[in-house]
């Protein structure tokens, strides 16, 4: 957690979590879900089964429609397994709970709320004392370069300004896991690279949990420890690899022979769980 | 916390620097509109005195406001009833229809049952009502208040909804991820999300509310700018008719003014921009 203040939750928290380091903070357990549509029911995800363990970042990787927002819905409690189970640090995730920090791809800001009470969204919806979290409010915001900011609404900022808002209020509350869907895929090519960097480094510092949905091959690659690789129809698990590259990590490891033979590994997974029908295309990652 | 992550901070910081002219073309556009208006009113005071027009045909501007120079304590006192009428029709029309938008925006049975007969309502030419809401509640003050309101609130009901409705989804599914309550979530993000809708409502619905309250008068008042106004024309008092419809513009304006107030308020502390 380096310099930063930790909630005051966190504190009292301490000794349970150590006790149960050993087993995986999250396991989602042979799930799948199905939507009733108006042409018959819709399998999003035909059977997925994945452990997380404390500390780990973990990326969903696939194209559009592979089931990787729903399964990370499904995680967060926004969605219910049709079958199978999950269940967070030991207990049964079957509606929203406190303990997750959740970021979509926009940034879902307050437009008539200052930075600094965007970020301290959450302590107020959750009704824990304002006061005590402003400190840690600015502190995540510092974290992130825009200690500048505190007064100035959304509308003054830049997407990837916004973004960075949005992970700073997903943390403030210190939540046991961050969940990300596709959360830059709404920038431009330069701040995404940007944004992959500062993510990085936010999760060297605090040693959150994360878990990364994205469509972008070099992003997955970049970011995690493990990539899991969706795909196929129904959609399945279909590829479950760790990243070997050290940390600290910066985009120049993306110039590297190792990145590039595992974007391509990654590439030609997707490729075939998707039936060939991408086989046509060669070259980059994305 | 030393050194910070990420380096592109120093975009979009803009600060709007006042644009030369500016002043020049803000005085331009309050000028026009007072000139041109002036203008209209020299034409029609020319058009009587030059074109000899009798004052109960059309009273000339100089002398209804030489009338209401002279006789204010008469137009006070009918003023008065037709801005307390229409300023109570328009604050009851604003607190039904704004309830009337919570119960459709959270009751799905009441937006299927509710919002198309709403709709339908809208489409009766609601002033031919007037007459059976003096039947039903008499000639007082109660008959031009609920007439008031009837007329008025439609607007605050159909804005309001739509405002509820306007919230981001993944605004809404960020509160649910927090476990936050339907309470929670209507004072936070609704609530707010909705009052520029609102006061757009809000702003129809007073002058409908005035509307209503003169129609009330025209029927049955014994006092009210209303009934001053078809007093004075069956008397062919036309001067006095033209005074009373330059205060009632006046009670409007007061009444609307103080609308683009609140909304000035709420637009101050729910501004998207920096104060």
């Amino acid at each position: 957690m380096a310099a930063l203040a930790p909630s005051p939750a966190a504190a009292a928290a301490g000794t349970k979590s150590a006790a149960s380091a050993a087993m995986p903070l999250v396991r989602i357990a042979d799930v799948e879900k199905v939507y009733g549509g108006r042409q018959g029911p819709v399998r999003a995800v035909a059977s997925a089964s994945l452990d997380v363990a404390r500390g780990e970042f973990v990326s969903l990787l696939g194209p559009s429609g592979c089931g990787k927002s729903t399964l990370l819905m499904m995680i967060a409690g926004l969605e219910r397994p049709t079958r199978g189970a999950i269940s967070l640090d030991g207990s049964p995730v079957v509606t929203p709970r406190r303990d997750i920090g959740i970021i979509f791809q926009d940034a879902t800001l307050l437009p008539w709320k200052t930075v600094e009470e965007n970020v301290l969204f959450p302590v107020r919806i959750l009704k824990l004392p304002v006061e005590r979290y402003r400190e840690r409010a600015r502190e995540l915001l510092a974290m992130v370069g825009l200690d500048g900011f505190l007064r100035h609404k959304p509308a003054q900022l830049s997407g990837g300004m916004r973004q960075r808002v949005a992970i700073c209020r997903a943390l403030i509350h210190d939540p046991a896991i961050l969940l990300m869907d596709e959360p830059f895929s709404a920038l431009d090519a330069i701040t995404r690279d940007q944004m992959n960097v500062t993510l990085s480094e936010i999760m060297e510092r605090t040693g959150k949990t994360v878990i990364f949905v994205t469509h972008s091959i070099r992003e997955a690659a970049f970011l995690s420890d493990r990539v899991v690789v969706m795909g196929g129809r129904p959609s399945r698990i279909i590829l479950d690899e760790p990243m070997p590259f050290g940390r600290p990590r910066r985009l120049d490891i993306e110039e590297t022979p190792a990145f590039g033979q595992m974007v391509r590994r990654l590439r030609l997974t997707i490729e075939e769980g998707h039936g060939g029908a991408m086989s046509g295309r060669t070259g980059g990652g994305e | 916390m030393a050194n910070a992550i990420g380096t592109e901070t120093g975009a979009m910081v803009a600060t709007p620097a006042a644009e030369p002219g500016a002043g020049l073309s803000n005085a331009r556009a309050i000028l026009l509109p007072i000139g041109l208006a002036l203008l209209a009113l020299g034409l029609w005071q020319a058009a009587c005195v030059i074109g000899h027009i009798p004052p109960v045909i059309l009273p000339s501007p100089l002398s209804t406001f030489r009338y209401i120079g002279e006789r204010w304590d008469i137009l006070l006192t009918h003023a008065i009833p037709t801005t307390v009428e229409s300023a109570l029709g328009f604050v009851l029309a604003s607190v039904l229809g704004i309830a009337l938008a919570v119960v459709i925006t959270y009751s799905r049975l009441a937006r299927e049952a509710l919002y198309p007969n709403l709709v339908f309502f809208q489409l009766i030419p609601k002033i031919a009502l007037a007459p059976l809401f003096i039947i039903w509640l008499g000639i007082g003050t109660q008959s031009r208040v609920a007439f008031s309101v009837f007329i008025a609130f439609f607007p605050v009901v159909i804005a309001t909804s739509a405002g509820f409705a306007s919230v981001d989804r993944g605004m809404l599914r960020l509160c649910r991820s927090l476990t936050a309550t339907e309470r929670q979530i209507f004072l936070h993000v609704r609530f707010p999300a909705a009052l520029p809708y609102i006061f757009s409502g809000m702003k129809v619905a007073v002058t409908l509310a005035i509307i209503g309250v003169i129609i009330g008068e025209f029927i049955t008042a014994q006092a009210g700018l209303g009934y001053l106004i078809i007093f004075a024309t069956a008397r062919a008092d036309t001067e006095v008719s033209m005074a009373a419809i330059v205060v009632l513009c006046l009670c409007g304006l007061l009444l609307y003014g103080l609308v683009a107030l609140g909304e000035a308020v709420a637009n101050r502390i729910y501004a998207a921009e920096a104060s």
